[in-house]
């Protein structure tokens, strides 16, 4: 973890047909550690005191050469931090602590096939993620939707990096791929897969909150990687808890997303 | 002494200060709840140089905390109601004590109960730890309703459990005083009396936030504590009448992340001041504000950064 300051190279903002905004950042920084897949960093322009706090958001591509590392973020536009994020402007300085969180567990992906489920502003989380696997030829497969064709967060990376007959997509608007939820292609895909895959997932909290229980049905283990209002993002302020699964009377004790997560593995969780 | 003295000496010289018979390397310290157990920071500060660490509210046993939403950004500051969830006084002790004291930064574990024996029970196991500076008492938590009001909103109670932890304490104890009171300074004269050492203020201020669209509270808790720079002016306002109504020694809380903000509470009465909320934001913001305030100390032809404590001037 260090805390950087990052400078704007690119900062492009689009909309989806559903109405929602997106913007796609791109920072160059003098130095950073070594990202793994699924962490994160804690943004803000620099200086400034409108928001106070902080954003976490998924490192989604990381490119480092001799003189310098570029850091790219997809963020979906919601409130007052998003907002002041899509207000920067190329040269504009901000504040980046990262890397920071438990990344996904890669070691128990091998011999395995591997499904992605990504929802909205969740598939940027997976695709270092998605990029490490085929590193290390393990067959992926990605299962991206989204509320239009426009929400589709990275679709033509994912189609390049995975190919497109590994991407499969569903759009509430019935845009792009199947319509409805994208848990429909998972289940009608688990269904008829053979031997046991390895789930990871990011998204809204019920698409995870339908993954998990999908998981648990068919016997899948699965990683999610949640979300939650974060001051800190580096284990201060245990604002961010999570309730996890834990040998007690109550039978859970509560974890922080930011630094014993954001990846948890589905059956630990006892939302 | 002449101007060239004070250039010549060192930032500790400048800004060593003594508060209950302790000696701090400077008046800038961390504030409960806002820099975990210490050992969390140690990437990103240099714990060495930091006058002090409160650590999170410990209590004799652990606690699970509320449940989650536990925290929202509100104008200039935020709302938390984390509902003190903690390790425990004994797992400090052991697995963080020993790694904190390592750092030359003074460990001031701050306390709680629900009632004046877990104060007692928290303060005898944490006696148990070496290489502790002293105590600060938090008696004025708004999160944690323990079958009816905090101690700090009753003068006698805020006395009784000071006088009751002073009898079972052999270090310093700090009374950490809440601005949800009618009178700061009634509050601030009865732990005197009870036999406080220094009082530190403020904690932060009962707040709520409403989520329109479900019209539920934005926490859990329904309502929580506001901090950061929202509260500043309360905080400003409390250390200057606490000071004025009593003789021990004032750490200053409240919305502090630059150097002029920490300038203002020492200049309106406090012998130290404690960085919160700006730590999230701001991870740095406590080691800048150490490097300003030598920096004015030189200006200002300070010989030592206590000269300022108290120095405000009400005269037309
Ligand atoms: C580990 C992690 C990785 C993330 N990665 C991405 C990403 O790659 N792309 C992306 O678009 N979004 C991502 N998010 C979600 C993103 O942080 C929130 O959308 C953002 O904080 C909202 O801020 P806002 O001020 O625009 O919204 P507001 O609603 O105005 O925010 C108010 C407060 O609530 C918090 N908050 C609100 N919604 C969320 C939420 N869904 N999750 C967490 N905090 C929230 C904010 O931090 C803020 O303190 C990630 C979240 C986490 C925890
Ligand atoms: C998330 C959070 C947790 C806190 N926990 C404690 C605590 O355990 N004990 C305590 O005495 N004060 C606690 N406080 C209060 C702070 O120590 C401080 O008094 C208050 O936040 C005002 O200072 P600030 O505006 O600089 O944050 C907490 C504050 C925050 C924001
Ligand atoms: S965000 Fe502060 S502890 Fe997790």
């Amino acid at each position: 973890m260090i805390d950087l300051v990052g400078t704007v190279e690119l900062n492009e903002i689009t909309a989806a047909e559903s109405g929602r905004r997106y913007g796609h950042l791109r920072l160059r920084v003098d130095h950073l550690p070594e990202v793994q897949p699924g962490q994160f960093a804690m943004l803000k322009a620099c200086g400034a005191i409108e928001p106070l706090l902080r954003r976490a958001m998924a490192y989604y591509k990381v490119a480092a050469t001799t003189d310098a590392t570029r850091i790219e973020f997809i963020y979906q536009i919601i409130g007052r931090g998003t907002e002041a994020l899509a207000r920067l402007t190329p040269r504009d300085k901000v504040e980046c602590l990262g890397p920071l969180g438990v990344a996904f567990d890669l070691g128990v992906a091998a011999n395995r096939e591997v499904v992605l489920v990504a929802g909205g502003a969740g598939s940027p989380a997976l695709y270092l993620l998605a990029a490490a696997l085929v590193e290390r030829e393990i067959p992926t497969r990605l299962f991206l939707g989204g509320a239009s064709r426009g929400d589709l967060c990275g679709l033509s990376d994912f189609r390049d990096l995975l190919g497109s007959n590994r991407v499969v997509t569903a759009t509430m608007d019935g845009s792009e791929g199947w319509p409805g939820f994208v848990t429909a292609p998972l289940e009608d895909h688990l269904a008829t897969t053979s031997g046991t895959p390895l789930i990871y997932a990011c998204g809204p909290d019920p698409m995870l909150h339908r993954v998990a229980r999908i998981a648990a049905e068919r016997k899948v283990p699965a990683q999610l990687s949640l979300e939650a209002p974060m001051a800190c993002g580096f284990g201060i302020c245990v604002g961010c808890a999570v309730p996890v699964r834990a040998d007690c009377q109550e039978g859970f004790v509560y974890q922080k997303v930011c630094t014993d997560g954001p990846v948890f593995w589905s059956h630990d969780l006892a939302w | 002494m002449s101007n060239q003295t004070i250039e010549e000496k060192s930032p500790t010289d400048l800004l060593a200060i003594e508060i209950a018979g302790i000696r701090f390397p400077n008046p800038i310290w961390t504030a409960s709840g806002t820099c975990g157990y210490g050992l969390d920071m140690a990437e990103l500060i240099d714990l060495d140089r930091l006058g002090a660490i409160c650590t999170k509210g410990l209590s004799a046993r652990p606690l699970r905390g509320n449940p989650p939403w536990r925290i929202v950004e509100t104008h200039g500051g935020m709302l938390n109601a984390i509902g003190l969830q903690n390790i425990g006084a004994r797992a400090f002790i052991n697995e963080k004590l020993p790694l904190l004291r390592r750092y030359q930064a003074r460990v001031i574990p701050n306390v709680f109960g629900y009632t004046i024996d877990e104060y007692i029970e928290a303060i005898r196991i944490l006696e148990d730890g070496e290489g502790i500076a002293g105590y600060e008492l938090n008696i004025s938590c708004p999160n944690v309703k323990a079958g009816g009001e905090s101690f700090a909103n009753d003068p006698r109670q805020a006395a009784e459990v000071t006088a009751a932890v002073r009898r079972v304490s052999t270090r310093p104890v700090i009374v950490k005083l809440s601005p949800n009171v009618t009178s700061i300074a009634a509050s601030a004269l009865a732990v005197e009396a009870a036999g406080a050492d220094a009082l530190s203020l403020i904690n932060t201020a009962i707040g709520m936030a409403v989520d329109v669209n479900t019209r539920r509270p934005r926490l859990a808790n329904v309502t929580g504590g506001l901090s950061g720079p929202a509260i500043k002016p309360i905080a400003v306002r409390c250390v200057f009448q606490a000071a004025r109504a009593v003789r021990i020694p004032i750490i200053g809380i409240g919305g502090i992340a630059t150097i002029i903000d920490a300038l203002e509470f020492i200049i309106a009465g406090a012998s130290a001041v404690q960085v919160g909320t700006a730590n999230f934001y701001d991870p740095t913001a406590s080691m800048k504000i150490i490097d300003g305030l030598a920096d004015y100390c030189r200006q200002h032809g300070l010989r030592s950064i206590g000269e300022l404590v108290g120095t405000i001037r009400l005269d037309q």
